[in-house]
């Protein structure tokens, strides 16, 4: 197959790219220029020379950049100054995703994303290519890992439609999804306001008791309305479907996202159902696979933005089928750890109000926060209650937050290492951590499949357990791939047939 | 080659543990290797717990200085030799040539110098954080002492964790995993499948250098990867450690790290 290379469009959008990444300079050449008695036209001269240098350079940049996907690699030759050749193979290939946002679908262009497990970035990054070439490649990788040839009869397989999200469902998932992050962000906006708020009313007293409510809310309120905003545009049209061994996701009202993931590369999968997608009966899954670095939350590991809770579970199990889970729950002496913790937590705070009431000027009714004391225990409890584990036949669930409840499924085949710790506090108890690590993205949001604060004993058996099932899971997926091999060689033995791709 | 399979078995000669071993030792290099699996772990821990408790004063005396001078590199030559004997029959070694066994050892702990290293290493916080109080005690409160206290304190401190880190510390070459068991105030016990291995460094910052120590660092593809490092270990050992996990991780067909 002859090499390829970017659309010609591309040229022109990434130069206005350039461009308008230097638009500050426009600004301050503008500026600059009048306020020294400079022409304008100088500045204006500037911007246009940068603008004709900025074309010429991706110009080049496009006539040098040339991809070609051959059997069992996918190479790229680019570079301008420096010459860089990659070659990818396409067993190790993670995830395909398209996305283009306004501008891109205007022209007709769309960004291709290839990314693998290693590495910190992305690994292949074509910006831009047309559209039809974007699915023509995005078909073509995932034909040849199947190890279909181009000219083969075989057809696509028939993709089957999992989910796709109804206006009912993208509203909950706007109402829920209100993200508690913007509130704190409130917080920092408040202090600013409120001077300006207090200003309206006589009283300084009257109002800051009055205003502080009202700004608090009507903050939250606004950062509720843009965050809902936000995800109902991000998963406008959301659909799922399944076609062979790979899900096909598409997305997005004003910034599309199209992408594949492989399933034999799934390695956690996670249920979220914050406390108020809980109430109505609502929940999310997610997908992770190693292609993403870990703390991207690019979102695009969502397999199921929102749906009911029932559904949810049902198309989990369709991507990684796991058993009912046996919930084994942490005794309740953790319980009282909790409190214990909660509660000197907000001794803590009483000191510092305390310390603020008595150093500074401000002078209130410190003892206040001590309210905070019979809240503890009610924390605790709710804690404690989220907090879960199970081990069954080829996976590991665990299962904790009360704000955000999140559920992991980890398959043993996939465990990277086993990590069981046990803090001070918890040896008094007689308490321990037991962390599966995977693969998966783990990161900012998404947290690690942990057993917390269960029984000493448990934790330490269950290390064992999940270890030695690894290692059973790992003979058997060993004898699955020699029976395949075997068959592929007897199966060769007229003509070249099929690899068998290491990631199989 | 031969030379370094054939030394420890004419030291060991005379040892009551491996006493009748000689005799059918010298039959071909294939079972020289495959033999020693055995015997080697009863006479490997006691080598170790010589070599970890005190390096020092074994050199001193006679019949002890003969095995302190001759173990490590018998043991160093060990893992040497059966490379030596696969990348001659050709670059590829198959997971099945690898006897598990022959790399798998017992608990160890790491040499006692690398409390030195992390004495050091508190030297320079104490430091830091003693100068500071000590400007600000000597600027601010009149107190000219409180710096030399901070400084004393956090030393003192750091030799106590020190030792104590020591203590907690250990790790074990098991069949399919490498199992380390560390942590002062949490207990840290952590699992890394062979399968999982990535890759295995040995890094030596000056301090290690100095006292002739390594760290070696297991990295595998989990999101908490770069976690996993073994300090303390003695340069010949942590390249043992490294070539054996190399060839467990191989024996172990790492075809799904990921």
């Amino acid at each position: 197959m002859p090499a390829h290379r970017l659309a010609p469009l591309s040229v022109f959008y990434r130069a206005g790219e350039t461009v308008m990444r230097l638009a500050w300079l426009l600004v301050i050449a503008t500026i600059g220029s009048r306020s020294m008695g400079v022409p304008t036209e100088v500045g204006v001269g500037v911007v246009a020379a940068g603008l004709v240098l900025a074309l010429v350079y991706q110009f080049v940049y496009w006539e040098r950049y040339e991809y070609e996907l051959t059997g069992d690699t996918f190479d790229i030759r680019s570079g301008v100054l420096s010459k860089r050749t990659r070659e990818i193979p396409l067993g190790r290939i993670q995830n395909v995703d398209l996305r283009r946002n306004v501008v891109q679908r205007a022209l007709g262009i769309a960004e291709v994303r290839l990314e693998t497990a290693g590495g910190s970035e992305t690994e292949a990054q074509l910006r831009f290519v047309g559209e039809d070439e974007a699915e023509r490649l995005r078909d073509a990788v995932s034909r040849r890992k199947r190890g279909v040839s181009d000219d083969s009869a075989e057809s696509e397989p028939e993709a089957e439609l999992l989910f796709a999200v109804t206006p009912r469902e993208l509203l909950i998932l706007g109402v829920t999804s209100v993200d508690l992050r913007l509130l704190s962000l409130a917080s920092v906006f408040l202090p600013v306001l409120l001077p300006s708020l207090t200003d309206r009313f006589g009283d300084p007293l009257v109002s800051f008791a009055m205003a502080a409510p009202l700004g608090a809310f009507g903050l939250a309120v606004a950062a509720a309305v843009l965050s809902g905003l936000y995800s109902i545009t991000n998963y406008y049209g959301f659909r799922l479907s399944r076609a062979g061994s790979e899900l096909r996701y598409e997305r997005g009202l004003l910034q599309q996202f199209a992408g594949t993931i492989p399933l034999e590369k799934v390695q956690t999968l996670a249920v979220t159902e914050n406390v108020l997608a809980r109430r109505l009966g609502y929940a999310s899954l997610s997908v992770e696979t190693a292609g993403y670095a870990p703390g991207d939350s690019s979102g695009s590991q969502s397999a199921v933005p929102i749906a009911e809770r029932e559904r949810v579970f049902s198309l989990a199990r369709s991507v990684d089928a796991f058993g009912d889970p046996d919930w084994q729950r942490p005794p309740k002496r953790a319980r009282a750890r909790y409190v214990v913790r909660y509660v000197s937590l907000v001794l803590v705070l009483t000191g510092i109000a305390y310390a603020v009431d008595r150093f500074t000027g401000l002078s209130y009714a410190w003892y206040y926060v001590l309210l905070g004391v019979p809240l503890a225990p009610v924390g605790a409890h709710l804690k404690w209650r989220n907090l879960a584990y199970a081990v069954c036949e080829d996976h590991v669930l665990t299962r904790a937050g009360f704000w955000s409840r999140e559920t992991r499924v980890v398959p043993y085949y996939r465990i990277q290492t086993v990590v069981h710790s046990q803090s001070v506090f918890q040896r008094r108890r007689h308490l321990a951590t037991v962390l599966v690590d995977t693969a998966g993205g783990g990161g900012i949001t998404g947290s690690d499949a942990r057993a917390i604060d269960i029984d000493a004993d448990d934790a330490a058996a269950l290390r064992e357990t999940v270890h030695d099932r690894l290692q059973d899971s790992l003979t058997e997926a060993r004898a699955v791939r020699r029976r395949r091999r075997l068959e592929s060689i007897t199966a060769a033995g007229t003509g070249p047939g099929p690899d068998v791709s290491p990631g199989d | 080659m031969s030379d370094g399979d054939a030394e420890p078995d004419e030291e060991a000669g005379p040892d009551p543990e491996s006493g009748s071993d000689p005799p059918d030792g010298r039959g071909s290099e294939g079972r020289a290797t495959r033999r020693e699996a055995p015997d080697r772990t009863p006479r490997g821990r006691a080598a170790t717990g010589e070599n970890d408790r005190d390096p020092e004063p074994a050199a001193g005396n006679g019949a002890e200085a003969n095995r302190a001078g001759t173990d490590p590199p018998g043991r160093d030559a060990e893992p040497a030799a059966t490379t030596g004997d696969h990348s001659t029959e050709g670059s590829e070694v198959t997971p099945e040539e690898i006897d598990v066994d022959e790399l798998t050892g017992p608990v160890r702990r790491l040499d006692p110098r690398v409390r030195y290293v992390w004495v050091l290493g508190s030297v320079v916080g104490a430091l830091v954080l003693g100068g500071i109080a000590g400007v600000v005690g000597f600027v601010a409160f009149d107190r000219p002492l409180l710096g030399p206290a901070v400084f004393l304190f956090l030393l003192g401190l750091g030799a106590v964790l020190a030792v104590l880190r020591y203590r907690s510390w250990s790790y074990e070459v098991r069949e399919d995993s490498l199992y380390l068991e560390r942590g002062v105030l949490t207990h840290t016990r952590t699992v890394v499948p062979y399968v999982r291995i990535q890759h295995v460094d040995a890094s030596r910052g000056p301090v290690e250098r100095a006292l002739g120590l390594a760290t070696a660092v297991v990295y595998t593809a989990g999101s908490r990867g770069a976690d996993v490092s073994i300090p303390g270990l003695t340069t010949d050992r942590a390249d043992d450690l490294q070539e054996r996990l190399k060839r467990l991780a191989i024996a172990a067909e790492g075809e799904d790290a990921v």
